[in-house]
Parts: C-alpha cells; structure tokens; sequence
C-alpha cells in the first residue's frame, strides 16, 4: 500500500516532468518569431536554380550548409556577396555548400547579379516569398548555418563582416 | 510520537494523521475543533488529506505544495493577471511581419518599451506562462487525486451511529422526545426521508439518511475535464496537430497552402462598399465595406506537389465563396478572409518606339514587370533588354539599383539596335512612369538617343495593373475534439457540484431522547426546511429556522 502511494508520486511527477518540460522547452524554443533557431531543423523546401533544376534541402544532407537569403534591393546582402563566394572558393574542397536562396526577384535581375559578382555557388530562386515565409525572415539578409546531421548551428541576421563569417563557417566546418 | 497517539478516537477507531473529525464516530479530533463550540469544520467530512504524514520526504514536500488549495488558488490569481496584463497591448502573433523591437515602443512609448522587454508582448506563448499553466494542471491531478480517493473511502462506509457531539454541532440540529417505541419513530421517521428520496439506513436506535451523494464527485468530473483540456491544448505544438497561417493569393491565380497538400485558388475578389445613401449621416463620404468575398477553390495535389519544375497535378475538392466568418472549410482545413491589397501595382505596360526624326512608330510590345521577355523585333529595330530594377534609386556610390522588390519605380535598360545605330547597339534607359521618366531626367540619361527616339505608352489602355490579391488565413486543429470534450466534461462537473446538494441526516434516541444533526455543502435553508417538513410528517411541529444551530449565520 505505501509503496504503491509512492510509486503513483513519482509517476505523476514523471508525467509532470515530461509534458510540462516538453510545454516549457517548445514555447522557449519557438520565442522567436518564427524564425527556427538553433538546434532545430530547418524548414525543408523545392527550389529552382538558374538552369530550371530542382533542389532540395535534403539534397544537401551529410555536408556543412550556409543558407543565405538575399535579394538585389537589399544593400547589406549586395556587400557580404563577394565574401561568401570567397569562403565558397576557399573550402571548395571539403564537404561544404554555398546555397543563395534570392527573395522572389526575377530571372533578369538575378542573372545579371550572379554575373556581376561572379557567383559560382548556387543561386536558387524563391517564388511567391513561400520558402521566405516558411523561415519566418523579417529583414535581410538572413543566413543559417547548418551542421552535415541537418541541425541550425547558428543564424546570422544582417550582413556579415569577414570575420563573423570566417569564424562560423570554421566552426561549422569542424562540427 | 504524540502526533500518532492524537490520532486514536475516544471511540477506539485508528485515524490516520491529520484527521480533523473521526471517521467513525465523528469526534472532534482536532485540539482546536475539540476545544470550540462552534459548527464542526464539515470539509471533507474531516478527513486526513491522502498526504498528510508526520515525517515527509522532499518528495512529500513538493506533493503537499501542489495539494494545497491555498498554493492553487495563488496561482490562479498569478495566471489570471498575467492574462490581464497580456491583453492591454496587441500581441506579437497578431501581426504576420513586424519588428517587435521598434512597434511597442513606437506605438506606446517607455510603457510600449517594458512592455515587450518584460515580455508581455508575448504572454500565451511564453515559458513562464506555460509554466504557470503546468503548475495548475500538476495541482489540479494532485490537489483532487489527494482528497477525492479517501473522501470517496469515507463516504462509502459510514458509521450510522455518530458521537452526540457530532450531531449538536452540526448547523441543523434538532433535540426532542421521541413518543412511543423507539423503532416504530425511527420507521415513520425514515418512512418521511424516503418520500423525499433519502436513502435511509438504520441501526439499533441510530439513522442516516442521505442523498445526492453524486453531487460530491462534481468538483473532480469538472478537474478531470480541465486536465483533458489542457493536455489538448500541449497536443496542439505537436507537429501536425495544428496549422495557422497565411497565404496571399492574386486574384486568378493558384499557389500552395503551406503544411498542407492542398492549392487554393482565387477566382475573384470583391469588395463592395456601402453607398452613402445607405450609412448614417456621420458616416456619409467615408469608405465602409460592406463585403469582402474571395471565390475560392480548393485543390487536392495528387503528385509533382512539392518540384517546381514540374506543373503539380491537381483535382478540385470544393470551392467556396469566403466572407468574413464564413470559412472555406474542407476535411479540418478552414480558410478565414483575413485581408487584401487593392493598391494598383503595374504588372505590365505596351510602350511603341517612337522614331521621332520621321514620326514613326513601332510596336506596341508588350514590357511585364515580373520576368519580362529579353528581346523585342520593332520594325528594322530590335530591343535587347539588359537589366531592370524595380524600384530604381542610386545607391551612395551613384550605381543604379532597386530600394525594394515591388514595383513602385520601375526602370529598364535595354540595348537598341537598328538602321542608323552603332553595330553594338546603343543603351536606352526607361523609366514606363512619367513622374519617374522625369525625377530621374530619363532624357538627360539618354543623351543624344533621346533626341531621335522615345519609348512612350500611347494611353492608359497600355498599361495593366496586377490583380487585387486577397489574404487568407489558413487554420487547421485536430485537438479541437478534445478540447471541446474537455470543456464538456468540465462544464458536467460544475453542473453536478451546484445543482444537486449532498444532503446527510443523522439521528440518535438515547433513552427516548432524539438528537438530530443534518449537513449539506451548500443550501443549508433547504436542508432545515427538508428536516421540519419531515418531523411535521411525523408529527413533529417546529420552525425551519429554529432548527437554525444559532452559531452561525447562513
């Protein structure tokens, strides 16, 4: 009987534990707005590069993935453009990807910007701001940094120093 | 060891700790209840609470502080100002994009400031708020499971044979003679409780007479609903248990709903506003809609949902005409009118080249905002488009580029080629909005090519608008059954504990003696107006309210 009494103690508080801590740790985690933040998995999404070929976030699984999101009207992602492309250049030979999610311009406007800056990591093309929304961006630019087992190490919101994205991009390459 | 020693009644029963009112007889056993004259401390029929120890754990410890009903009613009152307060200012979800950093302190000023810096802007979906609200499920399971289980346990073996002093403290009691027989009374006594649908049980000079004893269980139907309500509400984070979003849909176009597989599209929106004859005097000459309806339909994809280069493959599965509070709604998924934008954005313009040294012209050609094609045959001329920026501006090295994505400014710089023009071409800038051609002097951009064409839309018919688009609110909740239940067995709990009262008649002859006691939770008018009514059945004539335990004063 009273070790019966204290089995159902400790039961309730394990029920307790668990849903109330999974409860509390959601509404911790989902503060935010929207924006998945460290630790979650991105959002998945289906987008066309500049040749019409789908791509996917799972097709990037296993390796270190910067996902930056800019667009041509937006002065700061204009300016952290050639250092990305550098860091791409840089780390060509390790298992890393570049992937430019463009904010719903057209086709013209992304061409001639990708030649411009000699863009050689890929260039993907949002429509309708769907793949936008579902990341839950308010200001540009946004870049996430996603570890090879598909998890946020981090997100930078506005653009980059040289710095900033040296040190993430070499921690994310040692993760 | 005193406290174990306090627990065993002059009666010989063996409570356990922090009984108030033995079990069997009903004794006072508290010091204080025992020393005071006053209506015996009813609750619980003054049972010990399932954790009440002498020695407790930490474990016991932090039990007792979620079975105190003193804690529970704090945290009710914390949670219900903190709800208060999180309904002062707007809440950070009501808005789909805004910086919550700059609006409350814009808006409101230093109260806006502290607002959102306390974290008021975000009160139902902050962690302290849902701690709160783990805190009251965890003391609704512990508070009800340690009283309902030995409250059940005392009630369903009841001693008929109470202490005297348990009858004359009640706040209905009666002392008197009883005529006659002793057994013959008590019958014709319970024959008048059983008219008035007591359950009587007797024993050798000794009767209880109770009814209503379900009403008791009320106030835990009702905790059991609102556990079933809050686990509801947790299931609702889970992925997949609920959608709320919002989708933009022009007017004649199909997109996505996001999270789901499902593509809605709007067929047309309207928009009707009252005509000044029909509003009242104060309002004449103001814009009040009177509609707001989007013709949608809703399409299942069936494959190519989610691969942009493909065209998905869709059936119809309803379509709706969506007014405010007038949903679309298929298979859980409602699509709520939410907003619109009926501000005129170009979509496309049909300029004609303009040789102006002979007054020819060529085209019109068709110039879309969004994607427009890169070459255009003009007669012996052609265009060759280079590069377009929506909302032309010049950043601070004097380079042409786009402040933003809408086409609030657009400009278009193609390479002309033709009869009388270099082989390479020559670049023409166009502005297709007048105020812009002349903010930023497209003729002085062009410089001498101006002198011989111009790129100009011969009239309004060749400049098209996009269509009006229409924003929908999707939302979709699987838990809703289950809150719904919640809420239903909650409500049954309340209705149980307040329209019924558990009503409880015990009676003692000693030696022709009759005491009489009666309880009830609430109602206690009834209770003495039940108890004359059955005494004057037997004979017995006295006032309702003399039957009153002049203690008290209900």
């Amino acid at each position: 009987m009273k070790s019966n009494r204290r089995l159902i103690q400790v039961l309730i508080f394990l029920g307790v534990l668990i849903l109330g801590g999974y409860a509390i740790g959601h509404s911790l985690f989902a503060s935010g707005g929207g924006l998945p933040g460290k630790g979650q998995t991105p959002p998945s999404f289906a987008l066309l590069d500049m040749d019409g070929k789908t791509h996917r976030l799972e097709d990037y699984k296993g390796k270190a993935l910067v996902i930056n999101f800019w667009g041509t009207f937006c002065p700061g992602c204009v300016t952290e453009t050639p250092d990305l492309e550098e860091q791409y250049k840089k780390h060509g030979d390790k298992p890393f990807e570049i992937v430019g999610i463009n904010l719903s311009e057209d086709n013209l406007a992304i061409s001639n910007f990708i030649k411009q800056y000699g863009v050689s990591y890929t260039m993907l093309q949002d429509n309708n701001r769907q793949v936008e929304r579902a990341y839950g961006l308010k200001s540009y630019p946004t870049t996430f940094f996603v570890k090879p087992d598909g998890t946020i190490m981090d997100v930078f919101i506005g653009a980059m120093g040289k710095q900033d994205m040296d040190e993430r991009i070499t921690k994310l390459l040692a993760s | 060891m005193s406290a174990f020693e306090n627990t065993k009644c002059t009666c010989g029963h063996q409570n356990p700790t922090g009984t108030v009112l033995c079990e069997s007889c009903g004794y006072p056993l508290d010091p204080e209840e025992e020393s005071s004259d006053a209506p015996l401390e009813m609750r619980y029929d003054g049972i010990a609470r399932r954790s009440q120890k002498s020695n407790p754990s930490p474990i016991d410890r932090v039990w007792n502080f979620f079975s105190s009903v003193k804690v529970a009613v704090r945290l009710i009152v914390i949670t219900l100002i903190a709800a208060m307060i999180g309904t002062i200012f707007t809440q950070e979800n009501a808005f789909i994009s805004f910086d919550p950093s700059t609006y409350y302190e814009g808006k409101y000023g230093w109260i806006g400031k502290w607002y959102y810096k306390l974290g008021f802007s975000n009160t139902y979906e902050s962690w302290w708020f849902i701690g709160l609200l783990v805190m009251i499920g965890t003391s609704l399971v512990i508070c009800s499971l340690d009283r309902v289980l030995p409250l059940y346990r005392a009630l369903n073996k009841q001693q008929i044979r109470k202490h005297e002093q348990f009858l004359t403290r009640q706040r209905t009691v009666y002392t008197g003679a009883a005529e006659g027989p002793e057994a013959a009374w008590t019958e014709r006594l319970a024959a008048q409780l059983k008219r008035k649908r007591y359950k009587v049980h007797m024993e050798n000079g000794a009767l209880l007479a109770e009814k209503n004893r379900f009403s008791r269980w009320g106030p835990y139907v009702n905790h059991i609903g609102l556990i079933i309500f809050l686990l509801a509400v947790l299931l609702r984070t889970l992925p997949g248990w609920s959608i709320d979003n919002y989708v933009t849909v022009p007017e004649g176009q199909t997109v996505k709903v996001p999270e789901t597989k499902y593509y809605i599209k709007n067929e047309k929106f309207t928009i009707d506003y009252y005509a000044d004859a029909e509003l009242p005097t104060e309002l004449k000459g103001t814009a009040r809609a009177k509609l707001y309806e989007t013709q949608a339909v809703l399409y299942d994809c069936s494959a190519d949902c989610d691969d942009p280069s493909k065209t998905p493959k869709l059936t119809e599965v309803t379509r709706h005409d969506i007014i405010v509070n007038d949903p679309l709604s298929y298979d859980g998924i409602k699509a709520y009118q939410f907003g619109f934008d009926d501000t005129p954005k170009l979509k496309a313009v049909n300029p004609v080249l303009i040789d102006k040294q002979t007054g020819k012209t060529y085209g019109p050609f068709k110039l879309d905002m969004r994607n427009p094609q890169l070459d255009y045959a003009l007669g012996p001329y052609t265009l060759e488009l280079r590069q377009s920026y929506m909302d032309f501006a010049l950043n601070s090295d004097g380079q042409p580029t786009t402040k933003s994505r809408e086409p609030n400014a657009p400009a278009f710089v193609f390479v002309l080629k033709g009869p009388g023009l270099d082989e390479k071409g020559e670049p023409y800038m166009y502005f297709p909005k007048q105020t812009d051609k002349e903010r930023f002097s497209q003729d002085v951009i062009n410089g001498k090519l101006a002198e011989r064409f111009d790129l100009k839309v011969p009239s309004m018919d060749g400049v098209e608008f996009a269509p009006v688009e229409t924003s929908l609110n999707i939302r979709y909740d699987r838990a809703m059954p289950y809150i719904w239940v919640g809420a239903g067995i909650s409500m049954f709990g309340l209705l149980l504990g307040s329209y019924w009262q558990h009503r409880r008649i015990w009676l003692r002859l000693d030696n022709g003696r009759v005491t009489l006691g009666a309880h009830t939770n609430k109602n206690n008018y009834g209770m003495r107006a039940e108890v004359a009514s059955a005494l004057r059945g037997i004979g017995i004539v006295v006032e309702p309210k003399s039957l009153d335990n002049g203690r008290n004063k209900s």
